[in-house]
Order: C-alpha cells, then structure tokens, then sequence
C-alpha cells in the first residue's frame, strides 16, 4: 500500500504557479520533461535508477526543465500526466511498469507528446517501449555466483513469479551451471516487493539451507543484503549500482540499470523531432545496463572470467537462453538451435532444470 | 531437511513471533478495557519509521526503541481521543488512526528511505551453550525477544492479580458496574491505550531495527491485523498470546523454509499457510465460553444519566 505524502500538492502548486508565469510561452523554445515514479527518487533501487537518468538529462541538456511526480498510483497517473503535459511537457517518462496503460490512454489524447515506458510490451505512433535485456545478463552474474560459491548452492529472493522475474532467475542459473555444473538455484519468492522483513527471513530460510550467494529482485535490496552480510556469506546486486556498500565484506558484484545517455538522446531527439517510437531491449553493449564494481572478497581469477564473459555478450557472441534448454520436469522449453527472443522475456512461467522452486 | 534448517525454523518462528507478541499484548490490554482498536498497523508504522530515524540520527539503537515506544504510546492517545473522549465509533477511529499512521509514516522515513542499519546487537543467555545438545546459533537473540515472554508475564500478572487490572477489566466488561463503582472509565480506558501503544510501536521498532534492518513504506504487511485475530485466538489471555504469536510466526517461517527445501508446492498455497492455519485454530478454538470477549468490547461509554 503506497500513499504519498504531499507529492500532489506540491506538484499541483508548482503547476499552477508556473502556469500564471507564462510557462507555456516558455516551454517553445526549451524542452520539458516529464517523470512519473511509482515510488521515491532515493530508494537505492529502481525508482533511483530513473531518478539519476532524469538528472544526467538535466546536466547534459542546459535549458531543460523537469517535472517529478513520486508515489504516483495507477489511478491518479492519467491527471498526474494532463497536468505536466498542461504545463508544457512535451516528452514523459511514465517509469513503473503498471503505467503502461495510463500512459497510452493519454498518449492517444495527446499526439504531439512523446511517452515512453519501461518493461511493458505496447507500441503506439508517440509510446515507446523500452528495458534492459536482464534476463540475458544475469548469466554474467550467475557466472560470477557459480564461481564463488563454496557450498555450490546458490540463492534468488523474489518478489512476484512475474515472467520476467522467472526470467532472471533463468538467466543466473544458466551462468552459474555454465562453470559450476554442480550448482543448485534456490528461488524463494515473498509475495510482495515491498516486505523488508519477510524478504530477510527469506534470506535468512536460504542460508539455513546451505546457501552461500544470494541474488534478488525485489524493490529494495537493502534487507537481503544485510542479511546475507551478517551471516558472512555473499550478495549479488540488481538494479542499483551502489548497493555495495551494504555489503563491505560479502559483496561480490551487481546488474545495474545506466538509462543516463538513452535519456538525453531521447530528449535531444524530440527537440530535434527526430523521435521515433519503437519495441526497444537493449543490454551492456548499449549502456542499458553496467556490472558493478567488483568486492574485495573477489579473486582475481573470478573477475577476469567474469568480465570475459561480459566481453562476450558486448560482442554479441552469446545468448544464453540458445537450446536446447530443458524445464524442472526435464520436457525440452527450447529447442535445439533455437533462441528464446527478446519479446519472449516477460512470457516465462517455467524454471530451468536445475532450479529448486516452483514457478506458479 | 537438514539441521540447519530446522535450527532456522525455530529462531525464525522465535525472531518473527516477536513482534506479534508485543501488538497482541498491547491488543489485549485495550481489549481488556473493551476497545477494539485497528489502527495497530499505523501506530507499528509510526514505530518503526520513528525507531529508524532517531537511531539513524543519533546512532543509538535504544534511543530508537525508546523514541518509538513512546511515540507510539503519543500517536495511540489519538484514537483514545476519539473513541473514549469523543464517543466516535471505535472501528471508524481505528481505521482513520491505521490510514493516518500510513501516511505519517511515510513523511518521518522518507529521508530514510535507503538506508540500512546494523542492526540491534544479538546476544546469547549466559549458561546455553554449556546445555547439551543445544546450538549456539539456535539461541542467539535480541533484548527485546528475551524480554516478551517476562513482559508477557507481567502484563498476566497486572490484569489479573492487581486492583489495577481488576479496574481495568471491569471497565471492559461493564462500565456501568464500574462507574458505579468509583472508577474513572475514560482516566483507565486512556492508560489502556497508551500501554497499548507503548507495545505496538515497540513492536514496530523491533521490525525496522532488528528484522528488517531498513525502513520501507508500509513494510508492517498486515502484522497489525493478524495481532486483532490473533488476540481472539488468546482469548484475550496474555499468556496464551505467547502462544498465537508462536504459531503464526511459525508457520511464516514454515512457509520459507519448505519454500527453500523445495518441497514442491505451489508457493502461493505456502503464502496461505499461516492465514489457514489461523483461520483453522480459531476455528478449533472458538467453542469453549471461558475467556470470551469482554462484555463492553466495541461500545462506546456514553456517561451514567
């Protein structure tokens, strides 16, 4: 349950402030962008990752200027979005995966506005699709936990069995298999993105089972990391790049979204109209994604494979997720030379072979 | 399942039932007194997020305890202001108090957001580990786990073998035979719900410090609704709350540790465990006439004519 304290009214008072200034006149010669966030701008996960992207923008273009609405409800998204575009925004970021809708209901209304959204599947003449293939690259960072384990059991604590989260979860056990055959994924799923507490008892349900690296995707990383912390065994980060320091001793290293440089094309674009709208999945090569530094703990041996394999994928010579590829229930999901693709990564309901835990 | 994991079933269900323990005996104390109150999820909120940032800012842990007991002790008077001083239905009060308490929540953690903590420090009790065939990890606990059953204890002791709860109790059962009595309903009925929410933020502090170790929005989940329920299934008795609490955060620790060994369920039926398991001990439970409600529970005190 999310309420927001005060967001709206500020936002509101800014609106109408800047409205009787003349802001729409003003709004001609320079850009402004809009940002909607599901939850606040300093949650060290991926409310922040828009967050810093909004503020690299703002660096990179002088002269444009930035509406942010935080904790913005499905129901509220639509006036939420009329507003900003009232106040002259001509390009939105609506960045939470449920404002997918929202977004397109007023894009339809206002064609001259450019939205664009994360992770969801629609396409329209001015609504745009875009996210990080994390799915692929988490093989790099199952590779990583395949090498470090010392129990050969490796953990992911979830929130929901979203297609793309099972997809994650794909991805790490195939690196992990791929140099350690012996490791077993345990995947642990809460309920909710937002129970700090369950997902440490999560966390804490692995390492009593012999777990000893642990990734997640959740809202916040922050109780599962510290959880695995204290019990001495090691993390691997998602969607922050910065969550190491959670994790001084244990930390091994991290996915995180770098949406900065897309951001400000994107926006130099639209001034330029040369926008297009467009069904967009891009990884490292691209800059959508980054690995995070890497712990101290990390031998050197562990890095370098580590980063040969990102090579790799920035080579575009690997895709993991090329069959054959068998389920829990050994029934072959993709075939023989075949590859899952891109479009397909929100429609897993399966688990790779090898993966303790249950999909549905 | 291995050793390690039935040793983590059992601290789990220790660590986890611990915060219950403190709603529910807060829960029965005002119960006792005959208001049913709701708004726990929102004074736990309140609990947790003041816990958080005092011991952020001050980076003493029990200053954080402290600061939340008592601001969930100032945040509860709220609802005693309206359902004893002002008569408002006492659901309605207790509603507003849980959204109320979502929303200042959020405002005091919200520079918070992001942050982490160390943790409240884990000790064992001197003399364990020389018992044996007890793991030292199987006994390794904060303060406030090692204080909840005395507490619980206490709180038995002030309901049943003292004046003072005999005031109180009588209050809850007929406040009309109180009154006429000498007793000061509202005075007792408002000392009720500030121990009330004395406990609840505690138990809230005990989730952002000690569990969680972070503040998230709205991160109680409900815990404030399964203490209501879980009140029922003490029967309104502080020492078979030690019980409830028990076996709901058991079968929550169940629900992870069957998950982690794989068992090959569906982890949405194991995300019912604890709720069937509650809805099944009431069930069994809710037969025998000794221990029911109080007599006053829920009705407003209009005064003697």
């Amino acid at each position: 349950m999310r309420i927001r304290a005060g967001g709206r009214w500020t936002l509101a008072i800014v609106l109408i402030v800047s409205a009787l200034m003349g802001g729409a006149a003003y709004a001609q010669s320079n850009l402004v962008i809009g940002m909607l966030l599901p939850g606040t701008k300093n949650d060290a996960g991926y409310n922040q990752s828009f967050y810093d992207a909004l503020q690299q923008v703002e660096r990179d273009l002088p002269g444009v200027r930035t509406i942010l609405a935080e904790y913005v409800t499905d129901a509220e998204a639509e006036s939420t979005m009329e507003l900003m575009i009232a106040q002259g925004a001509r390009l939105i970021f609506a960045s939470g995966f449920a404002l997918q809708y929202p977004a397109i209901a007023v894009a339809a209304r206002h064609p001259d506005v450019v939205f664009m959204h994360p992770g969801g599947w629609e396409v329209r003449p001015n609504f745009s699709n875009y996210f990080a293939t994390t799915q692929l690259h988490f093989y790099i960072m199952g590779v990583a936990a395949g090498l470090m384990t010392e129990t050969n059991q490796i953990g992911f604590v979830a929130g929901m069995p979203l297609g793309f989260t099972l997809g994650n979860v794909n991805g790490f056990h195939l690196g992990a298999r791929s140099v350690n055959p012996d490791v077993t994924t345990r995947l642990m799923l809460t309920f909710s993105w937002g129970d700090t507490t369950k997902e440490a008892a999560a966390a804490q349900a692995l390492l009593d089972a012999g777990v000893d690296v642990i990734s997640m995707h959740l809202d916040s990383p922050i109780a599962v990391i510290q959880t695995v912390e204290a019990a001495g065994a090691k993390t691997i980060g998602f969607m922050s790049l910065d969550a190491r320091r959670y994790a001084p001793n244990g930390w091994i290293t991290g996915l995180g979204f770098t949406w900065g440089d897309y951001f400000t094309q994107s926006a130099r674009a639209v001034m330029d109209g040369t926008w297009r709208t467009g069904f967009i999945r891009r990884g490292l090569a691209e800059g959508f994604l980054e690995i995070a530094p890497f712990g101290d703990a990390v031998p050197e041996d562990v890095r370098e494979a580590v980063l040969a394999v990102a090579e790799d994928f920035k080579a575009g010579r690997i895709d993991p997720f090329t069959g054959p590829i068998r389920d829990q229930r050994g029934e072959v999901r993709i075939a023989e030379g075949e590859v899952w693709g891109n479009e397909k990564m929100g429609d897993f309901d399966w688990l790779v072979e090898g993966i303790v835990g249950e999909p549905q | 399942m291995n050793l390690g994991s039935l040793a983590g079933l059992l601290s789990g269900t220790i660590m986890y039932g611990t915060p219950l323990l403190y709603l529910t005996l807060g829960e029965i104390i005002g119960q006792r007194a005959g208001m049913v109150n709701l708004g726990l999820e929102g004074i736990m909120l309140v609990g947790a997020s003041v816990a958080f940032a005092v011991s952020v800012e001050t980076g003493n842990l029990w200053l954080g305890i402290g600061a939340a007991a008592l601001a969930g002790a100032a945040f509860n008077l709220l609802y005693a202001y309206l359902a004893v001083s002002r008569g408002a239905n006492q659901l309605a009060s207790g509603l507003a108090l849980m959204f109320f308490g979502i929303g200042i929540s959020s405002m005091i953690g919200r520079p918070y957001v992001g942050q982490g903590t160390v943790g409240l420090q884990r000790f064992q009790l001197p003399g364990v580990t020389s018992i044996p065939g007890v793991s030292a990890t199987m006994f390794n606990y904060d303060a406030i786990v090692y204080l909840a059953v005395p507490l619980a204890f206490l709180i038995w002791v002030a309901l049943f073998r003292t004046r003072w709860g005999l005031s109180l109790r009588a209050v809850g059962e007929s406040p009309s035979a109180a009154f006429a009595a000498g007793r000061r309903i509202g005075w007792i009925r408002y000392q009720a719900a500030l121990a009330c929410g004395l406990l609840a933020g505690i138990a809230g502090a005990h989730l952002s410090i000690a569990l969680a170790r972070t503040w998230t929005e709205g991160m109680t989940g409900g815990r404030g609704f399964i203490a209501v329920a879980l009140v029922i299934f003490s029967k309104w008795h502080p020492l078979r709350a030690i019980v409830g609490a028990l076996v709901f955060g058991g079968a929550v620790t169940l629900e992870l540790q069957l998950q982690a060994q794989g068992v090959g369920v569906s982890p949405f039926l194991l995300n019912m465990l604890p709720y069937v398991l509650t809805l099944g001990v009431l069930l069994i439970w809710s037969g025998a006439r000794r221990y029911s409600a109080p007599g006053a529970l829920g009705r407003v005190y209009q005064g003697e004519e």
